[in-house]
């Protein structure tokens, strides 16, 4: 998709890909956009415009990573939207996969073992993906926060190479697998495709914010690491 | 899918470069001319089939005899020999495709493991990877080399799609490969 721009229409971005609709919501708008622009909603609602194309522009293009505008965003900017986009996974998208999960397990006159073992799998990234957004709150956004008023984010440099591998992503890629690849006995195909697409969808955030997260605020991380703070 | 990795280990070459060009014409298999046993030895346990002749098979009886399985003879004429597969080369080309066709589907059911995707070995490995052994641990067990090991979980990956070894204890739990806690 091409990059989007003060002047594209939000309604553009939307029907050219609606799955922007949960980062937009992330960055302060809601639907019922009308035709206004990026310019004009980020002007009606008092929102940083580069910031704001930069997000979104992040999140369509998977090959867009601008490290020096994003570097030059404030800390606070950052963590404000990972901590949105934490509990978007933990209020809806997780919920969402785990209702109709355990729907289709239910579902049917004979349990599916199969079904009931790929259930316990999800439960456990569930509870990974979890932590991690305990530690955010609790360890993470909050020392990169002190570190940011206090100055030391400047010293700080943009970790291009940080492209850790991530064990919630591959697990979720794994599930993903073992619906394609191996799912046996019976059970219904209406749900299962509902899985499926809610496991992708939480896939792909994760994976597009884990660029943001991984190169700009782990870098913060590992800088208390070697100024001993930890 | 991954190829079958083959070895051609022939007295005459000419002989040995026709095999390779037919076994490359007709099955999915990659193909290496090999010069001496020792050569097949270096590869490890990244040989799935050697393809020899008599003269060859003879002269290193002690390097064969724990290969037998995965080796087949190639004979000039048919003889009733029962320590290998057999193959007469001068039998016509459909017959000795037909004849190469029955061994590797032979062979395949053979080594296929309890879920039928993984091979005997590599569910073995794919066990203790579920039981919570790392890699070196998995291979002093097996008796076989850290590399050995790391080839057998690359293949697991990339024929299940199942990468973390959560997963991979998950789909042993599924397939039965290993009883639940």
């Amino acid at each position: 998709m091409a990059l989007i721009t003060a002047d594209t229409k939000l309604c553009d971005i939307i029907t050219g890909n609606p799955s922007t609709i949960t980062v937009l919501n992330r960055l302060g708008v809601t639907l019922g956009v009308t035709d206004a622009t990026v310019a004009s909603a980020c002007c009606d609602k008092k929102l940083d415009q580069d910031f704001f194309t930069t997000i979104l522009n992040t999140y369509i293009n998977e090959e867009y990573f601008p490290e020096k505008v994003m570097a030059s965003f404030h800390a606070a900017q950052i963590v404000d939207y990972l901590d949105k986009t934490n509990a978007y996974y933990e209020t809806v998208q997780l919920p969402n996969v785990e209702r109709h999960f355990m729907l289709l397990t239910r579902h049917g006159q004979q349990p599916n073992s199969n079904l009931n073992i790929m259930f316990r799998f999800f439960q456990e990234l569930k509870q990974e993906l979890l932590d991690r957004i305990n530690d955010d709150r609790k360890r993470l956004f909050p020392k990169v926060m002190a570190m940011a008023n206090a100055g030391v984010a400047s010293n700080v440099q943009v970790n291009s190479n940080n492209e850790e591998s991530d064990t919630i992503q591959d697990k979720i890629d794994d599930l993903i697998s073992m619906f394609v690849m191996h799912l046996k006995g019976e059970y219904d195909a209406n749900l299962c495709s509902a899985v499926i697409i809610a496991l992708a969808s939480l896939h792909k955030d994760i994976s597009q914010n884990n660029r943001i997260r991984n190169r700009l605020l782990l870098p913060f991380s590992d800088a208390l690491k070697s100024a001993g703070n930890e | 899918m991954n190829k079958t990795n083959v070895i051609v280990l022939m007295h005459d070459t000419l002989k040995g470069l026709g095999l390779k060009h037919v076994l490359e014409d007709s099955f999915n298999v990659a193909v290496t001319i090999a010069h001496g046993v020792e050569a097949i030895e270096s590869m490890g346990e990244n040989v799935d089939y050697i393809f020899t002749d008599l003269l060859t098979y003879a002269s290193s009886i002690k390097f064969f005899i724990p290969r037998q399985s995965k080796t087949i003879v190639v004979s000039d004429h048919t003889t009733a020999d029962n320590t290998s597969a057999m193959l007469c080369s001068c039998d016509d080309l459909d017959t000795i495709i037909d004849t190469l066709g029955h061994f590797f589907a032979h062979h395949d059911n053979d080594s296929a493991g309890s879920d039928g995707i993984l091979s005997a070995r590599e569910t073995d490995v794919l066990r203790l990877v579920a039981s919570g052994l790392i890699n070196k641990e998995i291979a002093e067990q097996l008796n076989i080399s850290i590399n050995t090991v790391l080839t057998h979980r690359k293949n697991i990956t990339a024929k299940l799609g199942i990468k973390s070894a959560s997963g991979l204890s998950f789909y042993a739990l599924m397939n039965g490969i290993i009883a639940p806690k």
